[in-house]
């Protein structure tokens, strides 16, 4: 490559990169969380507020769930694997019987989380959205709260732009979309906590 | 105004680090190995006393003849070129999850790596169940997220099917006080592909390249393609696609892509790595013992 080519490609990049979004210090992730929690009326910080103490009802049933059970070491076998997690999911679901759909998310819970979605697809490629979220195989799971989440049927990725936004939730416990539909899983068991429809506007 | 010199300086800063220096040596081999023939692996690493050695598969987990035939030739490299510790790039195990399929899709697979005390260490994909992070072989220790470090060398896995906060946080925190020479992310969705049926995954990209580029991330491997590509460095960061280790989306790269720097959909394939001080070198291997790809890239930013 000639200088003279060599310096217009520089002279380029550096023009696209001065426009580019990434060329500020500060992560996205930060600058979000900060845009986030400073622009939440009250009325939302109280439905995040119920939500997350609704998980972390089903936090507390489930980590005495697994308290009776033999522990699961970092590293464990496959057979180890399998019926810690088979023995975990049947007794959990016991625990759980009688939970229905919403009772995590909650109404105004429910109402946040699409508002969340609603801003993102307006704010960013909604195409790009789409694409993460339906390219995924799972158009048939079944929405049934307190039974497991098919283990042969394939997990969609999260958007992280999305992810992001939406309240924290304990590492156990996992958004899930299926279709416009989230669900609450359970990482170590499978089980869906509960879901609500039409998340994706 | 401010901003675009600020971009200059970056640039002038990678340029005078060597990033024009980066060399690729696009060499195939031609002579096709039947897979599972005795015929002796075709190096081109250069197998330097005391260099890092690692390879590096991606969407294995199919237990199929196919998968099975890749590791035969992954094992017979590995008498050529004993390396340590092989880097699993997720969907570690399609479809069910019992113990039978851990056997037929994965340690009856690689068998003999295992065997000869070969250490994988796994990436969730999206067909993978998080509770792979308690597998023994899969090293991960119970974590979703993790870093090793072999020599000159930091790694990190990462949960791409869920960056949420916590784990952007980790990765922050993780490569803001690394000194590494060199700093290698794997994780199963690309921020960069020219798939036809996926394609890059620019939400993921959103959220993760500010960070690799603000601590100097070298390079980034992924999966989930079924095919092997290497991408022309995106902002000065080295990218790879490793995703045929037991699956193949014959065909798939889009011809017109201006990402492609060398590509190869046509067979499973995999990835050998050596690092020797400022040199990164790979070879990549076809399941018919043909190698693909091989080059060296230097580190950007070390001086050479």
């Amino acid at each position: 490559m000639n200088q003279k080519v060599k310096a217009t490609g520089l002279l380029l990049i550096a023009l696209a990169l001065s426009l580019s979004p990434y060329s500020g210090s500060s992560s996205l992730a930060a600058a979000q969380t900060q845009k986030t929690e400073s622009s939440m009326s009250e009325g939302d910080k109280q439905a995040i507020k119920l939500f997350e103490s609704r998980v972390n009802e089903y936090m507390k049933l489930r980590n005495q769930v697994k308290g009776k059970l033999p522990k699961l070491s970092k590293d464990s076998t496959a057979a180890q694997i399998e019926t810690y997690r088979k023995t975990f999911e049947e007794t959990l679901r016991t625990a759980r019987a009688g939970a229905k759909r919403g009772d995590v998310f909650n109404s105004s819970g429910s109402e946040y989380i699409r508002r969340t979605m609603k801003t993102e697809f307006d704010r960013q490629d909604k195409a790009e959205i789409r694409k993460v979220v339906f390219e995924a195989e799972n158009k048939d799971v079944p929405m049934r709260v307190n039974y497991p989440y098919p283990e042969s049927k394939e997990l969609t990725e999260m958007p992280p732009t999305i992810l992001l936004k939406l309240p924290q939730l304990p590492k156990e416990v996992k958004y899930r979309f299926v279709g416009r539909n989230m669900l609450l899983v359970d990482r170590d068991n499978n089980l869906i906590i509960d879901y609500m429809v039409d998340a994706l506007p | 105004m401010k901003r675009l010199l600020f971009s200059l300086l970056i640039l002038a800063f990678l340029f005078s680090n060597g990033l024009n220096t980066v060399s690729y040596s696009q060499t195939a081999s031609g002579a096709k190995v039947a897979a599972g023939s005795n015929t002796a692996p075709k190096l081109v690493l250069p197998l330097k006393e005391g260099s890092l050695r690692f390879a590096v598969i991606g969407d294995t987990g199919t237990g199929t003849d196919k998968q099975r035939q890749l590791a035969d030739v992954m094992v017979k490299y590995r008498t050529a070129f004993p390396y340590d510790f092989v880097l699993m790039m997720g969907d570690n195990i399609y479809g069910s999850e019992s113990v039978q399929d851990f056997q037929k899709k994965f340690s009856d697979v690689y068998k003999a790596l295992l065997d000869d005390k070969v250490k994988f260490y796994a990436t969730l994909g999206n067909h993978d169940l998080a509770i792979q992070i308690n597998y023994e072989p899969f090293n991960m220790n119970g974590k979703e997220y993790y870093r090793i470090k072999k020599n000159n060398v930091a790694f990190y896995s990462l949960n791409s099917n869920y960056m949420d906060k916590k784990q952007v946080q980790w990765l922050e925190d993780e490569l803001a006080k690394d000194t590494s020479d060199w700093k290698v992310c794997f994780f199963h969705h690309p921020p960069y592909s020219s798939g036809g049926k996926h394609g890059s995954d620019k939400q993921l990209r959103e959220v993760v390249e500010p960070i690799f580029l603000k601590y100097g991330v070298n390079m980034v491997l992924a999966g989930h393609e079924h095919f092997y590509e290497r991408i022309k460095p995106q902002k000065g960061i080295y990218y790879f696609i490793s995703g045929a280790g037991g699956k193949l989306r014959d065909g798939d790269i889009k011809d017109v892509s201006s990402l492609t720097d060398k590509g190869f959909d046509r067979d499973l394939s995999f990835m050998l790595f050596e690092v020797v001080g400022n040199q990164m070198y790979f070879q990549v291997i076809s399941r018919t013992g043909e190698t693909v790809d091989s080059g060296v890239l230097p580190n950007q930013r070390k001086k050479s």
